[in-house]
């Protein structure tokens, strides 16, 4: 109690600033003069009573010093004193303080937003209860839907009959819940609700998703089993995002009626607020809907009674202690079973192969890891990226601090001299390292704040609601401030410590007269590295722009300005496939007749729309292509006109056109890669070929070929792959149930491509009206010009290249400070040199020459090291690269001349410095 | 400093406080020489030298709240600060003398102990 009532005093004393000197100089006065007094009157002079009285007080200074250190706080005072003399050095300081901070905050933020994002998508769990509990079916991502009983790798999509089989039979999960692999779009309309339909992704889920996930509704309740029986009503949950954003959380909601597709829905229950369903990727379900009600929404081309179709995704969680390995083991016996109950829907073959098909369980608390999957290697090479300007940073704060201490040598030595303690000074050298890194720390904090949230602008600028969080990482920030925490005060002790242990003598002696420069070898070590460093960024900066460039300005094959994409969805309209024709007459009439149009077609996906259709095909007369032959071809249906629209010129032939009747000969306009792959050197025009199956060989006959176009977003380094296009008015009735149903689904065109005379432009308002006067339950899913589509297409890449280049810029400017710093450096401790050589007959060019002829050594060594480290990041960057040589000699020619230049550059101004001095100025300089 | 002197500064810092809160306990309000005065007649030389050590003694024992302080006229006309004990203070004074008084009755009879008391 004593204790901390003292501690409360003293404190408050420190805090006031009051120290108590006044009251015990009075006090110290009285007592003198009372014991002069009674000096005085025991028979002394004056003088001599004063005198005596003094001697028998003490030592004044020593009480007062200690009566101090009995009213305050002693050590915080030292420490206050420390850091107000460091503030003032750096003050005096500028150029080194601003620097220094800056590389600082600089690399902290870059680093920590890096980080983040890589955290945020690499690294992170689902957010619900226990996610380590959480297994799922198969090793890698696959999409959207599988067809026939046999995959080529392991089993991961599954059809709404195997999940059940695997869920009724399965023991050791506590609940095994399946859901869609791919969303769908769903038009939504609340039912008295004066508003149009908009579109929402929405998911099917099993009734106990929720369950399972062990999360509860944020508003309502959850989906549940008996909410996923067939004939149970409707129901329906909502996110949070959308009962925010469209309905301001308005708890009427719940419970209350939806049109979803035109069919009546309850909406029961709204989702957590951070929840973001199975997979992390750019566009989060907006409404989850029960597995059951997946027949009412789909209609026609629904997938659930179809057993060989794969469209189901499995998560389950484990009872505790149970063993995974023997679940899996079990669910590869069930496979089997399962496999065997359906040999009568298979040929022969393939019932011989039910032995080799495969399944493996996979940890599923991070969720189905698609996005991890398609942005790991840019993240990766990013997180490589900042890691190098992390390494910069340290080398270059290092590098200042280094030239700071062996500035102060003089001074510390003369500090020492006059009896200054070894270990105060340190700790002033450690105060300011702690003072630069604190301030460098904070406005890296801020840094990273802004820095996270812009990357993930430009990182995910095509997603309408990111479920990644921007805050930064908190052991990020951490890490990257104590590495150059650490890094500041080893390289801020280092030349203290060396200073306070070397004779002052020597050091005052050397001061000026030395034209040996002291310790500059670490530095220049420093320097040489971080040329090396940054000639890597340059170059790989370089190659990815380069390989950016190249591709965006490839010919894709069709023409891209004046195209615009319209992307509706008729299915959610509730489209029957026999009203589409009629559909897609009215649509196209109704938008040819716009002012501006030029022309008009409907496909089923657009040039790099991100969608693709592919299946392996079979040629009439060429039975070497069944089998194992990778007859893989992509394709998609179009209706006449769709050539011209595009503007991808058919090269032999003729298009397809309004003779392909439903009832007339089934045709196919093919590419030149098809052409070329499956007809060598034959003329492809009159041959036949067909899809799903041997038997449908003669099903489609070429009437054209088209030039190759770039279709799909991926595949983008390889030549474009086989493609052919059929039209939108026929169609086969298949035996196999699956491609029945897909026949089915491909004749929904999603894309609407309008082709606008010069000058003229589309609004959306006016294509939203147009579209309505068609059907006014069709909704614009998305609109943007065809060249906004493709230029999308590559913004992971333009992201990728622009950090890179900035991290590139970034590396070069602190290695050019770097530079500077040496150069100008060994400048200043070489004056009187200088001055003498001045003094001697050493003419201007002659002194420039002397200082600039170590800077080039040190690029020239920078170039000589980074050399090899380039050519081996080029090579890591790969794949990355499109095509283009990880080797390109143009880009290395480019990197090394800039960095060379740079470097240049930036000792040039302390050597033109150099050269102008006088020798007058030099000698007085002393 | 010899180690001699040390020891000696030691002894001050644990009995001058105690010998202050005595000192006003017997006397009453005291300034600083005047408690500086008495404990030197009564302690002989301990206080002779180094009065001044007095002065650190005295705040600390203000900011414990053993001793309260405040400004009063010396008998020389001039402004003193007069120290007084607080009930803690005295509180605390009669706990230190009873610990005292027991610790010096034990180190007493160890000294005066007989070779055949201990065996």
């Amino acid at each position: 109690m004593r204790v901390l009532w003292r501690l409360w005093k003293r404190m408050r004393n420190f805090a006031i600033r009051r120290n108590g000197a006044p009251r015990l100089r009075e006090e110290m006065e009285q007592h003198l003069a009372l014991q002069t007094e009674e000096n005085i009157r025991a028979g002394m002079k004056p003088e001599e009573a004063r005198r005596q009285a003094a001697l028998k007080f003490g030592p004044a200074e020593a009480i007062q010093e200690s009566y101090h250190a009995e009213a305050g706080l002693p050590r915080i005072e030292r420490l206050l004193q420390d850091v107000r003399y460091a503030l003032r050095r750096l003050r005096r300081a500028p150029v080194f303080t601003v620097t220094a901070t800056l590389t600082l905050a600089l690399g902290i933020g870059a680093t920590t937003s890096i980080f983040t994002l890589v955290h945020a998508v690499l690294l992170k769990s689902l957010p619900v209860s226990k996610p380590d509990r959480l297994v799922r079916l198969g090793k890698e991502a696959d999409c959207c839907v599988q067809g026939g009983y046999f995959r080529d790798k392991d089993y991961s999509l599954v059809s709404y009959e195997l999940y059940t089989h695997f869920r009724d039979k399965t023991t050791g999960f506590e609940e095994m819940a399946a859901f869609q692999a791919d969303g769908n779009f769903l038009a939504v309309r609340r039912v008295h609700d004066a508003r149009a339909a908009e579109s929402y992704f929405g998911e099917f889920v099993s009734g106990n998703y929720f369950a399972m996930f062990g999360v509860s509704a944020y508003a309502g309740r959850a989906l549940t089993r008996s909410d996923d029986e067939f004939g149970a009503a409707p129901a329906a949950i909502m996110s949070y995002r959308v009962w925010q954003q469209t309905y301001g959380l308005d708890p009427s909601v719940i419970g209350s009626e939806f049109n979803i597709n035109g069919k009546p829905f309850t909406v029961v229950g709204v989702t957590p607020p951070g929840f973001f369903g199975d997979t992390l990727k750019s566009m989060a379900p907006d409404f989850f809907l029960p597995l059951a009600t997946e027949p009412l929404i789909q209609g026609d081309s629904s997938l659930l009674k179809h057993a060989d179709a794969g469209w189901l995704e499995i998560i389950g969680r484990i009872q505790p202690g149970a063993d995974v390995r023997s679940i899996e083991a079990q669910m590869q016996v069930e496979l089997h079973q399962w496999l065997r109950s359906h040999l009568n829907e298979m040929d022969a073959n393939a019932a011989f192969d039910i032995p080799k098909q495969v399944l493996y369980l996979s940890p599923g608390g991070d969720g189905i890891t698609s996005m991890r999957q398609q942005y790991e290697d840019w993240l990766r090479i990013l997180m490589i990226v900042s890691g190098f300007v992390l390494l910069i940073v340290c080398v270059n704060v290092a590098n200042l601090m280094l030239v700071r201490g062996l500035e102060r040598r003089q001074q510390m030595a003369l500090s020492m001299a006059l009896g200054a303690q070894p270990m105060r000074l340190i700790r002033g050298a450690l105060t300011e390292s702690l003072l630069l890194s604190l301030l460098g720390g904070a406005l890296g904090l801020a840094v990273a704040f802004a820095g996270s949230r812009l990357i993930l602008r430009f990182a995910f600028e095509t997603m309408t609601a990111v479920p990644i969080r921007t805050s930064p990482s908190i052991p990020v920030l951490l890490f990257a401030f104590g590495i150059s925490l650490m890094t500041g005060i080893a390289f801020g002790i280092a030349p203290a410590w060396m200073a306070t242990h070397a004779d002052p003598v020597d050091a005052l002696r050397a001061a000026n007269r030395s034209t040996r420069r002291v310790g500059s070898l670490p530095r220049k070590t420093l320097v040489v590295l971080q040329l090396a460093l940054s000639l890597v960024l340059l170059f790989a900066a370089g190659l990815l722009t380069a390989a950016l460039h190249n591709i965006e300005h490839q010919n894709f094959g069709f023409e891209l300005d004046g195209r615009t994409v319209i992307h509706i969805d008729p299915v959610l309209a509730g489209y029957k496939p026999e009203q589409l024709e009629l559909l897609y007459r009215r649509i196209h009439d109704s938008f040819a007749n716009l002012p501006g149009v030029a022309s008009v077609a409907c496909v089923q996906y657009s040039p790099m729309s991100g969608d693709s259709w592919s299946l392996p095909i079979s040629v009439e007369g060429k039975l070497e292509l069944g089998g194992n032959a990778d007859t893989e071809a992509w394709w998609a249906r179009v209706v006449p006109g769709f050539f011209d629209v595009i503007g991808d010129p058919i090269i032999k032939g003729r298009p397809i056109d309004e003779r392909d009747k439903a009832g007339a000969q089934h045709v196919a306009v093919i590419n030149e890669a098809f052409a070329r792959k499956f007809f060598k050197n034959e003329d492809p025009i009159g041959k036949h070929f067909g899809k799903s199956g041997m038997e449908y060989a003669n099903e489609f006959e070429i009437v054209g070929v088209a030039r190759d176009a770039r279709y799909l977003t991926y595949n983008l380094e390889k030549p474009v792959g086989p493609f052919f296009f059929l039209p939108s008015t026929q169609s086969t009735s298949y035996r196999d149930p699956f491609a029945a149903s897909s026949e089915i689904r491909s004749h929904y065109l999603h894309d609407l491509v309008v082709r606008m005379r010069p000058g003229a432009t589309l609004s959306e308002s006016l294509a939203r009206r147009t579209l309505a006067s068609v059907d006014p339950n069709l909704a614009i899913v998305r609109m943007q010009t065809l060249s906004d589509q493709v230029a999308n297409t590559f913004s992971q890449q333009r992201l990728i290249s622009r950090l890179t280049s900035l991290f590139g810029i970034l590396a070069l400017v602190l290695a050019s400070i770097g530079i500077y710093g040496v150069t100008a450096y060994n400048l200043a401790s070489r004056t009187s040199e200088i001055g003498m050589r001045v003094a001697l007959g050493a003419d201007r060019s002659d002194i420039f020459a002397l200082i600039l002829r170590g800077s080039f050594l040190l690029v020239a060594f920078g170039l000589l090291f980074g050399l090899p480290l380039a050519l081996g990041v080029g090579r890591f960057l790969g794949s990355q690269l499109f095509g283009l040589s990880p080797f390109d000699p143009i880009v290395l020619a480019t990197a090394g001349i800039t960095m060379a230049l740079s470097g240049l550059f930036a000792a040039f101004v302390p050597a033109y410095r150099g050269s102008s001095i006088s020798p007058m100025q030099a000698l007085r300089s002393e | 400093m010899t180690p001699s002197m040390k020891q000696k500064t030691d002894v001050q810092q644990g009995t001058l406080a105690l010998m202050v809160l005595k000192t006003l306990d017997v006397l009453g309000p005291l300034h600083g020489y005047g408690i500086a005065k008495r404990i030197e007649q009564i302690s002989g030389d301990l206080l002779s030298v180094n009065q001044g050590t007095l002065y650190p003694v005295l705040l600390r024992l203000e900011q414990e709240g053993a001793i309260e302080s405040s400004w009063g006229a010396s008998e020389n006309n001039r402004r003193a600060r007069y120290y007084r004990l607080t009930r803690e203070g005295r509180r605390q004074l009669q706990a230190e003398v009873r610990d005292w008084r027991q610790t010096t009755g034990i180190i007493a009879r160890f000294l005066t102990a007989k070779a055949e008391q201990l065996s």
